[in-house]
C-alpha cells in the first residue's frame, strides 16, 4: 500500500520550474531513495511535502488517505511526516535534550495553559518525556551531551541530533535530506546503519536523498531519479542504474566527479 | 564566583525537590524585611525605588518572553504598559471600581491589545516588525497625549490606591508588599511557562521558525501567545503603576525613551534568560536613578551601554553566568564518569 502518493506535483519559483508534474509512490514500510544532480529539485520535493512551500495548484499529495498539499507544516507533522534539513536547522542555542523535546511537541500530553494552572502535572509529564528522549539520545550516542547547547556539537553529532529531532516527532514517514553530507564514507556507512536500525525500531517508512549514490544503491529498495524538476526514472537499484536517461542526466552535465564514476561502476 | 552561583542553584534545586514552591516561598520570606532595611538603613526614597524596580521586573520579564525567548523584536511593549495603566486608572476613577476589579479588567484588555501588537509578527520579522510595533506603541502614547479623557497634557491625577477593607496601600512600604508579591508570582509563572513545552516552542521559533513549524509547532499561534502573555505582564505592571502612590500618570511615562530603557534591561540582563531579565531590571533601575541628574544624557548613556552589550556580551550578564555554569557542570560530569569508570 502506498503511504505517500504525489500526483502532478509541481512547484515553480518565479521562472524556475523546480518540480514539474512529479508522480511518486512510496510504499509503506520501505526505504526509498531520491537522487538527482544538484538543483534537480530533491530538496524542493521535501519542502513541498512537509508544507514548508505550498505546491502549485493542481498538485496532489496524498498521505495516509489525507490530502495534505494545502496544509501548514505543523498539521502535516501531526499527521505523521517528519523530515530533516540539508542544512540541519538545529536550534543551536537550545540544549541537545531541548532540541529533541521540541521534536516531541505535538505529543505533549498537556495544553499550553497547563504550565500556569497545573504546574506539577506539567513537571511530571516533562520528566517522563525527558526519560524517553534520553533513551533515544542514548541510542544515537548523544546522551552524554544532553545538557550541552546543540551549537557545541561537532558536525557529525549535529547530523545525528537532527535525525533524533525528527524521530522524536514519532513519524510514520521520515524524509532525510542528504543525511550524510560532509561525512567521510566510513561515517556515512555507519549513519546508514543507524538509519536502518531506527527504521526497524520505530517502524518507519523512509525517503532518503543522498548524493553518494553507492549508499542509496546499497540500502534503498526503490529509487526515484529527478532531473531538472522532472522524474526521469523510478525502480529498483538494478533498473535505475542501467537506465539510459539516468546515465545521461549525470554524464550530460560533464561532471567528471566521483559520483558519476560510482554510478557507472556500481 | 561561578562556584557561588552553582552552589545557590544546587541549594534551590534541592529545595524544589522537597516541594516545587519551596524555593519561591523562601525567596519571598527573605524579601519581606527589605523595605525596613532600606527605610532605616538608607532612606524611604529607596523603598519607592524598590517598588519601581518591581514594576520594571514585571515589564522586563514579560518582554523577555516575547523578545528574549520567542525572538520577536517588539518596540510596542511600553504602549501596552500604558494601556494597562490608563485603563485601570479610568475604571477606578470613572466607575469607582476597586483596584481588585479594575486591574484584572485592565490586564485582560491589555492582553487583547497584545494580539493587535503581535499580529504584524505573523508576516514581518526583525527591523520591519520593530517598526510596526513601534508605530502601534507610539500611537497609544499619542492617543493618550491628545485625548482629554485619557489625561492628555495634564495627566491623570488622584488615582485611588488599592485597599483591603480598611487597609489602604498608600505608603511606599505597604505598596512594596503588593508589587513585590506580584513580581515574585510573575517570575514564578514565567519559569513555569518557559520550562514547559510552550517555552520550548517559543525558543524554537526564535532559533529557526521553519524548523519549528516542521517540528509540529503552530508558529503564528505561539507567536501571538508570546505577545499576549507579555502583554498580560505589561498590563499588570501598568495597573500597579497607576495606583501606586502618589496615584498619578502622564503620557511622558510611556515614551520611546522608556521603551529603550526597558530593552536595555533585557539586553543587559540576558536575552532569553529569566533571571537575566530580573537582574537587568534591577541594575537599570538603579543606573537610571543614579543618572537622573543628567537626564539629558541618559539616552546617550543607555544607547552606549546597549551597543557595547550587543557587541561584546550578546547574552548579557545572565548569559555569561549560565554559560559558565553549563561548562562547569559538563566538566564535572565528565570527571565523575571518568572517576567511576
Ligand atoms: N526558495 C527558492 N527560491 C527560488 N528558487 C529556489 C528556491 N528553492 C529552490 N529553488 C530552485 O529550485 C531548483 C531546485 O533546487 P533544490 O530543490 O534545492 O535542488 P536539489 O536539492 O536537488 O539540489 C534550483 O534551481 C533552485 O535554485
Ligand atoms: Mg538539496
Amino acid at each position: 500500500m502506498a503511504l505517500l502518493e504525489t500526483k502532478g506535483l509541481s512547484k515553480s519559483f518565479g521562472g524556475v520550474q523546480a518540480l514539474q508534474d512529479v508522480d511518486v509512490h512510496i510504499e509503506e514500510g520501505s526505504i526509498h531513495g531520491l537522487i538527482g544532480p544538484n538543483g534537480s529539485g530533491k530538496s524542493t520535493f521535501f519542502n513541498v511535502i512537509s508544507g514548508v512551500y505550498r505546491p502549485d495548484s493542481g498538485s496532489s499529495v496524498l498521505f495516509d488517505n489525507h490530502e495534505i498539499s494545502q496544509l501548514p507544516p505543523h498539521k502535516i507533522t501531526e499527521l505523521g511526516i517528519s523530515r530533516t534539513f540539508q542544512l540541519l536547522r538545529l536550534f543551536l542555542e537550545m540544549t541537545v535534550l531541548e532540541n529533541v523535546m521540541v521534536g516531541y511537541h505535538c505529543h505533549t500530553p498537556y495544553g499550553f495553559l497547563s504550565p500556569i494552572l497545573q504546574g506539577s502535572k506539567v513537571r511530571e509529564a516533562d520528566e517522563k518525556i525527558q526519560d524517553e528522549m534520553i533513551e533515544m539520545l542514548q541510542f544515537l550516542g548523544l546522551a552524554s551531551y544532553a545538557n550541552l547547547p546543540a551549537g557545541e556539537l561537532s558536525g557529525g553529532q549535529r547530523r545525528l541530533l537532527s535525525l533524533g529531532r525528527a524521530i522524536a516527532m514519532k513519524p510514520k514517514l521520515l524524509l532525510l535530506d542528504e543525511p550524510g553530507a560532509g561525512l567521510s564514507p566510513v561515517n556515512v556507512d555507519h549513519l546508514m546503519h543507524t538509519i536502518l536500525s531506527l527504521k526497524e525500531k520505530y517502524k518507519l517508512t523512509v525517503v532518503v536523498v543522498e548524493h553518494i549514490l553507492k549508499v542509496v544503491m546499497n540500502t534503498c529498495e526503490r529509487i526515484t531519479v529527478l532531473d531538472h524538476g522532472q522524474k526521469i526514472a523510478e525502480g529498483s537499484p538494478e533498473e535505475v542504474k542501467n537506465d539510459h536517461a539516468v546515465i545521461e542526466a549525470y554524464l550530460g552535465r560533464e561532471m567528471a566527479d566521483e559520483d558519476i564514476r560510482q554510478v557507472i561502476r556500481a | 564566583m561561578i562556584g557561588f552561583f552553582t552552589g545557590v542553584e544546587a541549594f534551590f534545586t534541592g529545595l524544589s525537590r522537597i516541594h516545587r514552591l519551596l524555593p519561591w516561598i523562601l525567596a519571598y520570606l527573605l524579601l519581606l524585611p527589605l523595605p525596613f532595611l532600606l527605610k532605616f538603613g538608607i532612606s524611604e526614597y529607596y523603598v519607592d525605588l524598590a517598588n519601581r524596580a518591581c514594576l520594571f521586573i514585571l515589564l522586563s520579564v514579560g518582554l523577555n518572553i516575547v523578545k528574549g525567548f520567542c525572538g520577536q523584536v517588539t518596540v510596542g511593549h511600553i504602549g501596552l504598559y500604558a494601556i494597562g495603566a490608563v485603563t485601570s486608572a479610568l475604571l477606578a476613577i470613572n466607575y469607582q471600581l476597586p483596584f481588585w476589579v479594575s486591574a484584572p479588567i485592565a490586564i485582560l484588555i491589555t492582553g487583547l491589545a497584545g494580539i493587535i501588537v503581535g499580529l504584524p509578527s505573523v508576516r514581518l520579522e526583525g527591523a520591519y516588525l520593530a517598526l510596526a510595533t513601534l508605530g502601534l506603541g507610539e500611537s497609544v502614547r499619542i492617543m493618550i497625549a491628545v485625548t482629554p479623557a485619557f489625561g492628555s497634557s495634564t495627566g491623570i491625577m488622584m488615582i485611588p490606591e488599592p485597599k483591603i477593607g480598611e487597609f489602604i496601600f498608600n505608603s511606599f512600604e505597604s505598596y512594596y508588599y503588593l508589587v513585590m508579591t506580584c513580581a515574585i508570582i510573575g517570575i514564578y509563572l514565567s519559569f513555569a511557562i518557559l520550562r514547559s513545552s510552550t517555552g520550548r516552542a517559543f525558543q524554537a521559533i526564535r532559533e529557526d521558525a521553519i524548523a519549528a513549524s516542521v517540528a509540529g509547532i503552530n508558529v503564528p499561534f505561539y507567536k501571538l501567545l508570546a505577545f499576549v502573555i507579555s502583554a498580560l505582564y505589561a498590563g499588570l505592571a501598568g495597573a500597579l503603576f497607576a495606583h501606586m502612590p502618589p496615584g498619578y500618570l502622564h503620557h511622558n511615562n510611556f515614551t520611546i525613551i522608556e521603551m529603550v530603557t526597558l530593552l536595555l534591561m533585557v539586553v543587559l540582563g540576558g536575552i532569553g534568560n529569566i533571571w537575566g531579565g530580573v537582574i537587568g531590571a534591577i541594575v537599570v533601575t538603579v543606573i537610571y536613578d543614579q543618572t537622573k541628574d543628567y537626564y539629558f544624557y541618559q539616552p546617550l548613556i543607555f544607547g552606549i551601554i546597549m551597543v557595547v552589550m550587543v557587541v561584546f556580551m550578546p547574552h548579557g550578564i545572565g548569559g555569561v553566568v549560565k554559560q559558565a555554569m553549563i561548562k562547569r557542570k559538563f566538566i564535572e560530569n565528565q570527571e565523575e564518569s571518568r572517576g567511576s569508570a
